[in-house]
């Protein structure tokens, strides 16, 4: 079987992608908050909400990085991860119920490691809502296989 | 009726530690997270890595002191210093490591580190969040 698979040789720096849409739902935080055990009245107390600057109920941050994994990995053909190894990351604005999010993915950096089988793969990105506001940004170093024989 | 006691900005002692109670993962975490995000373990057996990223922060809320009066999770970075395992047991331990005063609340920074049974750092980071004032 072929491995559809990319490897860190294959990847080039530069190269962008963009995800499909994803509605965030009511459902979607309380599962989140039962998940996490993180029940803030920001994500769960619409009353005490509606007197707060947001106005509303909003995602945990956590969700909505949890939310762009997903969908980066519809956004392009898997890279051959081993590991997710680091995250630099920015909460920006508020991911509310009804917001529909989706990533835009640009590799920046690419790097060999001591190990040759493997090397680093910087990705930064942008979680933007409907109507193209930055909700959340930052850069993500994974380690990914390098082609065998490469 | 009073209002549930809060930790204000005031109250965080710099290089205060606070350790979380521990928790098991297990096979129903990994497939309530996967199936939620669609972030999908690469391997059976494997913990995708931001899910005890997120369990550290309800654990975080298991602590002896009212939570921390939080307005804004402002970021953070993240380190994946060795994988987790279904089956591993975690706790995390954070510390204050910067406080500064703003006008309007302050900024908290917390170095978090997600341990494991075996003693091991898995996970490690900082957190930056802005926090409430006490209010006069």
């Amino acid at each position: 079987m072929t491995d559809s698979r990319r490897f860190f040789d294959d990847i080039q720096v530069g190269e962008e992608y963009e995800s499909p849409g994803r509605t965030v739902t009511e459902t979607d935080i309380v599962i989140f908050a039962g998940l996490s055990g993180d029940y803030n009245i920001l994500h769960t107390d619409a009353e005490f909400m509606k007197s707060s600057i947001f106005g509303e109920r909003i995602a945990h941050g956590l969700l909505g990085l949890a939310i762009q994994a997903g969908l980066f990995t519809r956004a392009t053909q898997p890279y051959a991860t081993l590991a997710f190894v680091a995250l630099r990351w920015k909460f920006k604005g508020p991911v509310k119920i009804g917001d529909t999010i989706r990533v835009r993915a640009r590799v920046t950096a690419k790097k060999e490691t001591a190990k040759g089988d493997r090397g680093v793969v910087t990705v930064e990105r942008t979680v933007l809502n409907q109507r193209d506001e930055v909700v959340q940004e930052g850069e993500t170093d994974l380690m990914v296989e390098r082609r065998a024989g490469a | 009726m009073s209002q549930p006691s809060k930790f204000y900005f005031e109250d965080v002692v710099l290089h205060g530690v606070l350790e979380t109670p521990a928790m098991t993962i297990t096979e129903a975490h990994v497939a309530l997270y996967a199936g939620l995000s669609r972030d999908d373990p690469r391997e059976t057996g494997a913990v995708p890595e931001i899910l005890p990223l997120c369990l550290t922060t309800g654990l975080g809320w298991r602590v002896p002191q009212p939570p921390l009066a939080v307005l804004a999770f402002m970021g953070f970075e993240w380190n994946v210093v060795l994988p987790v395992r279904v089956g591993d047991t975690i706790f995390s331990r954070s510390r204050t490591a910067t406080k500064r005063s703003m006008r309007e609340g302050g900024v908290i920074i917390e170095e978090r580190e997600v341990i494991n049974q075996r003693g091991e750092i898995v996970h490690k980071g900082k957190f930056t969040f802005l926090v409430a004032k006490r209010p006069a």
